[in-house]
């Protein structure tokens, strides 16, 4: 965990802003890439990560790992996943504690795990046949989840120590799932982020949620919620200062706006933690996309020339 | 394998991709617990509103032009029913709208009729889907980038059609359809049209380019590996020409196509 570099704070790369970066080279700490979007790239998208990587460090995020699945590892994917993050020279690959699918399909979706003995021994498995295989630290996040199971024996917190503990894999702490998984299941986010392993915390996100009275949902499309804001504090001090990314990946606005709202960590940092201040917020409407995946589809009539008869 | 994980998986699964039957109110109690604020149901429900929704917004990018003209709750449903046909399969969602046009030519309402009894605007819906796929595809696929393009010194010998190019035909002229909805306009149903098209990516853009008869099967020649001057010679000879008019022919066309990055040059 100490030879990991701090890389400040970070934004998700998205398509929309990629003219922008290549033509403005803006201050921001690194870019963090889903990389589904790239590894499979022969066009346009790989050309530009690859100029991208020469002026920023680039760190990975899956959704596609399957880390949870019962289906096999889909080495083709790990392959494909190797070679790009050698490419970019990522310092860390990253997906979730999540799995996408079974026989063979893939839901596209992040969904929940069992937090049992067999699940954390079939997982601690698969993370260390992914860690040997990308030789590269693997960094699991937590997700944001919408139900519980009836098997379910070990608190998520603690399932992920003992997952660190076993494998050696390091932590994506996502403050706001944290925030998102707590309320769904009536937990306290706070007693959360204190028993988990924060030594092992490599990186950090921030995102948007929206709360729909009797649920919250992670819907990344919209600003940081202040009670996010207010967890960020504590999580900030328990990593010792974690390289923190900003995910906003619905009706995204321009790249000014994104990179104001990562910023904002700075008022965060070194700021006293006030427990009262994570409060429930209320209700802000009709409930939006969780995991919206509209993003990753590139806006191929942008790029179009040619003759119109 | 680990068998009880397994068995969860799976059923949870079959809960998201058919809310319809898998819908057993004693099992989801079995599996889930409640909320302080929702039922299990209820927060099951919220997975299986966001795996055809989520899937559903990737699918309207890819196929804007057929979204548009089916009209949203249309193409909602033919993505619904087409996403319980072929769930994707993949770990990239690149891939996820790779056999929809095949989907909606399949499951057309008179797919049994004879073709000249088919309705027109199933046609035209799979012909537009076909071609947004392409380009759609062109987009990301392996192009000339990193190698240079053929340039007018380029002898015929060392011309060989770059790796993203692409040959279509079409019943209806759906480029100029395509053009017209990108354009923020409305067009009507065209009139069928044999069009032949060729599809391709220079410097990371899209070229799209309308092909005579003769053009699309001298390209179709190349592309299958024939030097220019035999491609030429069979297409002159399929297509009643003789060798000088060919010749003259494909003096018009090369300098154009070479400009539009038709061609590389390969390594002497």
């Amino acid at each position: 965990m100490s030879d990991l570099p701090r890389l400040g704070l970070g934004l998700g790369l998205r398509h929309v802003h990629f003219d922008h970066i290549l033509s403005t080279w803006p201050a921001v700490g690194f870019f963090e890439v889903i990389s589904e979007n790239f590894m499979y790239s022969k066009g346009r998208p790989r050309h530009v990560l690859r100029r991208i990587a020469e002026r920023y460090p680039i760190v990975l995020h899956g959704v596609s790992l399957s880390i949870g699945s019962t289906a096999p590892l889909d080495m083709g994917y790990l392959a494909a996943l190797k070679a790009l993050a050698r490419e970019v020279r990522a310092p860390w690959v990253s997906d979730h504690l999540a799995w996408t699918g079974v026989h063979g399909v893939n839901t596209h979706d992040l969904l929940p795990l069992p937090l049992t003995e067999e699940a954390l021994r079939h997982v601690s498995d698969r993370v260390r046949q992914v860690q040997d295989y990308l030789e590269l630290p693997l960094v699991l996040e937590n997700p944001s989840t919408y139900v519980a199971f009836t098997a379910s024996t070990i608190p998520e917190p603690l399932f992920l120590r003992r997952l660190t503990d076993e494998t050696g894999c390091l932590l994506l702490l996502d403050v706001n799932n944290c925030y998102v998984t707590c309320f769904n299941h009536g937990l306290d986010p706070v007693g959360y982020i204190n028993a988990l392993p924060t030594d092992r915390v490599a990186q950090m996100h921030l995102a948007g949620h929206q709360h729909c009275g009797t649920h919250i949902i992670d819907t990344h499309d919209r600003p940081v919620a202040g009670a996010v804001w207010e967890l960020f504090r504590l999580a900030w001090a328990r990593t010792g200062g974690a390289s923190t990314s900003l995910e906003w990946d619905g009706q995204i606005p321009s790249f000014a706006e994104c990179h104001a709202e990562v910023l904002k960590a700075g008022d965060h940092m070194g700021a006293a933690f006030n427990p009262a201040h994570v409060v429930k917020e209320g209700s802000t409407g009709v409930e939006a996309l969780s995991n919206p995946v509209g993003f990753l589809v590139p806006e191929v009539t942008h790029h179009l020339i040619g003759e119109v008869p | 394998m680990s068998e009880d994980l397994h068995a969860l998986e799976a059923w949870m699964q079959g809960c998201i991709l058919r809310p319809d039957r898998a819908m057993q109110a004693e099992s989801i109690r079995a599996h889930l617990v409640a909320s302080p604020t929702l039922s299990p149901a209820a927060r099951l429900a919220i997975y299986q509103r966001g795996y055809v929704a989520r899937l559903l917004q990737c699918l309207e990018g890819q196929f804007k032009a057929l979204c548009h003209t089916l009209g949203q709750e249309l193409f909602a449903d033919f993505v619904a029913e087409y996403l319980r046909a072929h769930p994707s399969r993949s770990s990239t969602l690149s891939d996820l709208g790779a056999r929809f046009p095949d989907y909606l030519e399949e499951t057309r309402p008179d797919a049994g009729l004879p073709p000249a009894e088919r309705e027109a605007w199933a046609d035209f819906m799979v012909d537009l889907a076909r071609y947004e796929w392409a380009l759609y595809l062109a987009f990301d696929m392996e192009g000339h980038e990193g190698s240079p393009l053929a340039d007018p010194a380029t002898p015929d010998a060392a011309l060989r059609p770059q790796l993203s190019l692409r040959l279509s035909r079409h019943a209806f002229p759906v480029d100029a359809y395509h053009h017209g909805v990108r354009s923020g306009l409305s067009p009507e149903m065209p009139a069928p049209l044999d069009t032949r098209l060729c599809v391709l990516r220079k410097d990371f853009r899209i070229g799209i380019f309308r092909l005579t008869a003769p053009q699309h099967d001298f390209l179709a020649r190349a592309r299958a590996g024939q030097d220019i001057e035999t491609a030429l010679r069979e297409t002159a000879a399929e297509h009643g020409v003789t060798a000088g008019e060919a010749a003259e022919a494909w003096g018009r066309w090369r300098g154009r196509w070479i400009e539009q990055g038709f061609f590389v040059a390969a390594p002497s």
